[in-house]
């Protein structure tokens, strides 16, 4: 029963969120839209728990001085007073001058924004690494990314003679190979998203189960 | 409930304090019309108009159950709009859906009523009144279309080509996989190009096991109900077992709170199935935050740190893709990637050992489990796909010479 009711389950509401596509009829629709908010609330809920596991994984840790114990104290505090700040600041919490606000945005978005722009280091070590014309395939990935960026620049459209050239050959490369590169890997993604969404309603699929 | 909704309509609609000043009287707009398209289900309908010669700021729609009225602001319209899809109730599960409904269109212009704020704290009947008194004012400016009556048509089966082009897609998807299914149960052998990057996933678990290191997996960070991290959860079974059966251990880093509860039984359940239910460890499949880059920055700190010896990246992947990548690439770990997100692709392919482009991800379960069913629904989608490519050629030739056909028959959007 333990593995049968899963699958009896996901049968059910897998056919009918797909019978969606065929039966426009708004009761139907209320009826996914229902699952659609059970699907919500499920998720709403599990944020508790994600805050239960937070507490069980880090809590050890600090009391066994593992490595880095004093960050994972401090992101449980951040935890707590964000949470007592939220609370107190009850509806008004997001309107102009709020301590929940300034923590918002004066904490935690640039914090986000200083891992983000992380990035930019991270893409030229990449593109170090990709560029390196050590075989055709590499030497025509060079040469594509050396036009492109070259044609995204300034320096790229006002050069002499080739600037507009250089523009319209930019255009090319990313209207051309790289749209049909692109919509080629999102018809073959769709098509085994099909396949899957298929096998885990049919029940073939068991591997979450298990099986 | 009612109030609550009552009172944020009218905040945001406007209401009361209108400019009642000269209002000059511009042409309205001509020839409303209504249909009920078949993907509506009775609800939404399709409006057409002739805009007014002159420039608008935009449209507000209006909405009455007789010719006459009352009439209720719905909502407004961009100025460069001929076509807009209504509604004819604003929530069917509070009001009855009517057989019929009227519509009118006021043209806004520069000098046209303006809504006003409702005190959060008004009553229901002030919000109400003063809701009405701008939908007075706007019929006032004469800048208002005739009222068009709308009847409502819920289809019960929507049979476009299109939907009727999908129906028969995912018929003939399932009767391969019943064809393919018993080919292979009698014994047939059913080929599947070998995918180096599957391959990979268990030297990488035996990798972690030889030195001693976790293996760490991160199903991306899309909702549970993404395809890709469906996906993802699938592997994770085939990994969980893999890893369970090889002794070693793994760490699981999850952005939303589901996907880690779902995450935390697929993986209990594979260690069980492996036999060595004893080695399931829950804390290692961890929620780390639903930011975006606080989860990167948390992940990153676990390859800092627990220096998995395999990281395995599958599943829905934004912006974080790379900082992941890269950090996991200076930690020397093997690195399998797997996205069908087509614009983080190359700097998986540029950061990691493997990488599984699109589809090959929806097949790495099958893959690795060799059970025949599953392996039925990779020949059925290959077929599927052959069918596909066989289409846009004719589709493309066919649009070439102005035949719009098969665009049509693969035309879903509405």
């Amino acid at each position: 029963m333990k593995r049968t009711l899963p699958l009896i389950i996901t049968f059910f509401v897998g056919i009918v969120m797909v019978g969606e596509f065929f039966i426009p009829h708004y009761g139907y629709r209320m009826l996914t839209d229902e699952f659609l908010q059970w699907g919500l609330v499920l998720a709403a809920a599990a944020y508790l728990l994600g805050i239960v596991n937070l507490i069980q994984v880090n809590i050890p840790k600090i009391t066994q001085r593992k490595p880095d114990w004093f960050y994972k104290l401090i992101m449980l505090l951040s935890l707590a007073i964000t949470l007592a700040i939220g609370f107190i600041g009850g509806q008004d919490r997001q309107v102009e001058g709020a301590a929940y606000r300034w923590v918002y945005s004066s904490v935690f978005t640039p914090l986000s924004a200083t891992m983000f722009s992380l990035l930019a280091f991270y893409i030229a070590s990449a593109a170090f690494r990709a560029f390196r014309a050590r075989n055709l395939d590499a030497g025509l990935l060079l040469g594509a990314a050396m036009l492109v960026m070259l044609a995204r620049v300034p320096i790229g459209e006002n050069l002499p003679y080739i600037g507009e050239g250089l523009g319209h050959l930019m255009n090319w490369i990313m209207d051309v190979p790289n749209t049909a590169a692109r919509r080629s890997i999102f018809i073959g993604g769709a098509l085994g998203a099909i396949a899957t969404g298929l096998r885990v309603i049919l029940g073939l699929e068991r591997s979450h189960l298990g099986d | 409930m009612n109030t609550a909704r009552a009172r944020n309509c009218a905040r945001c609609l406007g209401a009361a304090l209108l400019l009642l000043g000269p209002v000059a009287t511009a042409a309205p707009p001509t020839d409303l019309r209504s249909e009920a398209p078949i993907y509506g289900g009775g609800l939404e309908m399709i409006l057409s108009w002739t805009p007014p010669p002159d420039d608008l700021i935009g449209y507000m729609l209006l909405r009455g159950p007789t010719a006459s009225g009352p009439w209720k602001a719905i909502e407004p319209i961009a100025s460069d709009a001929i076509r807009h899809k209504a509604r004819v109730v604003s929530d069917p599960r509070r009001e009855a859906v009517p057989e019929t409904v009227f519509f009118r269109l006021v043209a806004l212009r520069a000098d046209s009523p303006i809504p006003a704020l409702v005190p959060g704290e008004a009553s229901d009947a002030a919000a109400a009144e003063s809701e009405a008194r701008y939908v007075d004012s706007l019929l006032a400016t004469g800048d208002v279309s005739a009222p068009v009556e709308s009847r409502t048509r819920a289809y019960l089966v929507n049979l476009t080509p299109s939907r009727v082009m999908l129906a028969l897609i995912i018929i003939a998807a399932g009767v391969l996989i019943g064809v393919f299914t018993r080919a292979a149960r009698r014994g047939a052998e059913l080929y599947i190009r070998r995918i180096p990057g599957i391959d990979a996933i268990e030297e990488g678990i035996g990798r972690a096991t030889e030195m001693g290191r976790p293996v760490l997996y991160v199903p991306g960070i899309g909702e549970l109900q993404e395809m890709q991290t469906i996906a993802a959860m699938l592997i994770l079974g085939q990994v969980s077992k893999k890893v369970a059966e090889y002794q070693a251990d793994m760490i699981v880093s999850c952005c939303i709170p589901i996907v880690r509860e779902v995450a935390d039984e697929v993986v209990k359940a594979g260690f069980y199935q492996a036999g060595y239910p004893d080695a399931y460890k829950p804390a290692n499949t961890r929620f780390i935050s639903s930011d975006q880059f606080a989860f990167t920055a948390g992940t990153n700190g676990i390859v800092l740190r627990e220096k998995p010896a395999t990281n395995l990246y599958l599943g829905m992947f934004f912006a974080e893709s790379l900082i992941l990548a890269e950090t996991g690439f200076l930690n020397k770990s093997i690195q399998i990637a797997g996205t069908a997100e087509a614009t983080q692709l190359p700097f998986f392919v540029t950061a990691c050992d493997y990488t599984l482009i699109g589809e090959e991800l929806y097949a790495v379960s099958a893959y690795l489990s060799r059970d025949p069913r599953l392996v039925s629904s990779l020949k059925s989608s290959d077929y599927i796909k052959v069918f596909c490519v066989v289409m846009l050629i004719i589709g493309t030739v066919a649009a070439s010479l102005g035949n719009p056909l098969i665009s049509t028959l693969f035309r879903i959007a509405e």
